[in-house]
């Protein structure tokens, strides 16, 4: 519990350093413009700073920030269209700098497409799992469900994707997974 | 849509400056509601994830609307029909020759779904809490590139909007009623055949909707006892009730027989996980050893693996028990039980 403003600031320095590019991750994989994932990550580590004290230690802050920048990209998407007032410049810089940015990526576009054929949970599900690296426990985590609704709907989400994109030899994700925590696809859902 | 970067790739960005003056323009902000240290953290998991909601809420400048939580409901005080648990009173079913009901389920969110198969097709109906329409609404709009709406058609006397996957794979959303959405999902069928079946829809009352499930299915008036014989099987298994020999609770409305089997599993589970805890945490060996065997059953108990086929429920819980076997208090059995 951050008490003094000073340890206030320096708990939250640490914060913003160890999961600015997750966030930020998180929320440029999910919107159509770029900058609106700079609106997002301001308003999620807002919410981190007014609500310091609330933020749970590791490996739990992840979780949480995620689910703060779920619901803020769930107010984005049913209209909100207020710009925040914060991270201006990092709004122009991402405008620049992400269509140019292609080469490490987590899946490729047909799997992309194929993901939303799926209904909105269960996409939401996988792509904790496969963009965040997320196992069940952490998904429940962020969306404030049980590992019991969430465990059964990853590996039916995981086997409906297999099935989507055929059950050729090759691994059917196609996933460039220069991220290390993403668990591979395939190998644990074949049989 | 961007291409989904890794957060490698995010942290080459050049970012740098964006990234640090947001940092200041953050901490510069007035601390609104600084809580006082040692603030208790709130009593349920569902109120502590609503605590953020209300905070995004006031940065966003919305007084409006969450999906989490029947009490967040859009329009404030706004009356919708509901039971408790914030499940709607009236719900669609499909009522057609050759379907079955094969899973369903429902959240205390005011989330529900019940699935139907008849061979190679699937029929899903999901119900949602108003608050979340717009939302599907838009993500539905891009299954089209460009995004577009959807075909209107009329589902039990209400508008929708239809978009095709594929030749035969449908989906409908039909515009709220009493503060709650549908949504039809039709695979393995074609345009046709899922026509046919959205004229095949009834809205029913609870009673109706209990009628609808197939006769493994527990309705209200059965839970009790369906309950008190899951818990039978168990306890012969172990040997035991609940620690100290109190009985264990156990706290469900759901209707699918795997469904109220985690529930009573679960609550099983938890009882003697927490006293496993609670008995490492003050030294009582005795009860530590007795909570070890139980658990140590918990790959013979009936329920489980009656519901071992359809889910990964009963996997979780003899992980956990292994866990308690190696003499280790599992890391976050809580959320993974739902205790």
């Amino acid at each position: 519990v951050a008490q003094s403003l000073e340890e206030r600031e320096r708990a939250f320095r640490a914060l913003y350093a160890d999961h600015f590019d997750a966030v930020l991750g998180f929320a440029l994989r999910r919107v159509d413009r770029a900058e609106d994932a700079g609106d997002v990550t301001a308003d999620t580590f807002l919410v981190a700073w007014r609500r310091l004290a609330h933020v749970p230690p590791a490996p739990d802050t992840r979780p949480w920030l995620y689910g703060v920048a779920r619901r803020v990209l769930a107010n984005h998407r049913r209209g909100d269209r207020r710009r925040s007032t914060l991270g201006d410049r990092l709004k122009r810089e991402l405008a620049t700098s992400v269509p140019d940015a292609s080469d490490q990526v987590v899946q490729q576009a047909d799997v992309t497409a194929a993901m939303r054929r799926l209904s909105a949970r269960d996409q939401e599900v996988l792509e904790l799992h496969l963009w965040e690296g997320l196992e069940s426990r952490e998904i429940a985590e962020v969306l404030g469900l049980t590992t019991t609704a969430v465990r059964p709907r990853l590996s039916r989400a995981r086997a409906r994707l297999r099935d989507l994109l055929g059950n050729d030899s090759s691994p059917p994700g196609h996933l460039l997974n220069t991220h290390s925590k993403t668990p591979e696809l395939t190998r644990k859902e074949r049989r | 849509m961007n291409a989904k970067l890794t957060d490698e790739a995010v942290a080459l960005l050049p970012l740098d400056a964006g990234r640090a003056e947001l940092l200041e323009e953050i901490m510069s902000t007035p601390v609104l509601s600084s809580p006082a240290p040692g603030t208790p953290t709130p009593p349920s998991r569902r109120a502590r994830w609503l605590v953020p909601i209300a905070a995004a809420a006031a940065v966003a400048g919305i007084v409006a609307a969450s999906i989490w939580g029947q009490g967040l409901l859009p329009g404030g005080g706004t009356s919708v029909a509901t039971q408790p648990g914030g499940q709607p009173d009236h719900r669609a079913v499909l009522d057609a020759p050759g379907w079955a009901v094969t899973s369903t389920e429902s959240g205390d969110d005011g989330y529900g779904e019940v699935n139907y198969e008849n061979g190679d097709g699937q029929f899903t109906i999901t119900w949602y809490p108003a608050a979340s329409y717009a939302s599907y609404v838009t993500d539905r709009e891009h299954i089209s590139d460009p995004p577009a709406a959807g075909e209107p058609v009329e589902v039990l006397g209400r508008s929708g909007q239809l978009w095709a996957y594929e030749a035969t794979d449908h989906t409908v959303i039909r515009e709220v009623e009493d503060g709650f959405w549908i949504e039809f999902r039709g695979s393995g069928i074609d345009k046709d055949e899922y026509l046919a079946l959205l004229t095949r829809l009834r809205i029913v009352g609870s009673a109706g909707y209990e009628a609808s499930l197939p006769e493994s299915f527990v309705t209200d008036g059965e839970r009790s006892a369906a309950t008190a014989s899951m818990l039978a099987g168990i306890t012969a298994a172990t040997g035991a009730e609940g620690p100290r020999g109190e009985p264990v609770r156990v706290d469900s409305n759901q209707q699918d027989p795997y469904q109220l089997g985690a529930a009573v599993a679960g609550a099983y589970a938890c009882a003697w996980l927490e006293a496993y805890e609670n008995a490492v945490t003050h030294d009582q060996t005795d009860l530590a050893a007795e909570a070890a065997t139980v658990l140590g059953t918990s790959r013979e108990w009936p329920i489980l693996n009656e519901m071992n086929p359809r889910g990964d429920y009963p996997e979780v819980v003899w992980e956990y028990a292994d866990t308690v076997g190696a003499g280790r208090v599992p890391e976050g059995y809580r959320e993974g039980l739902g205790c």
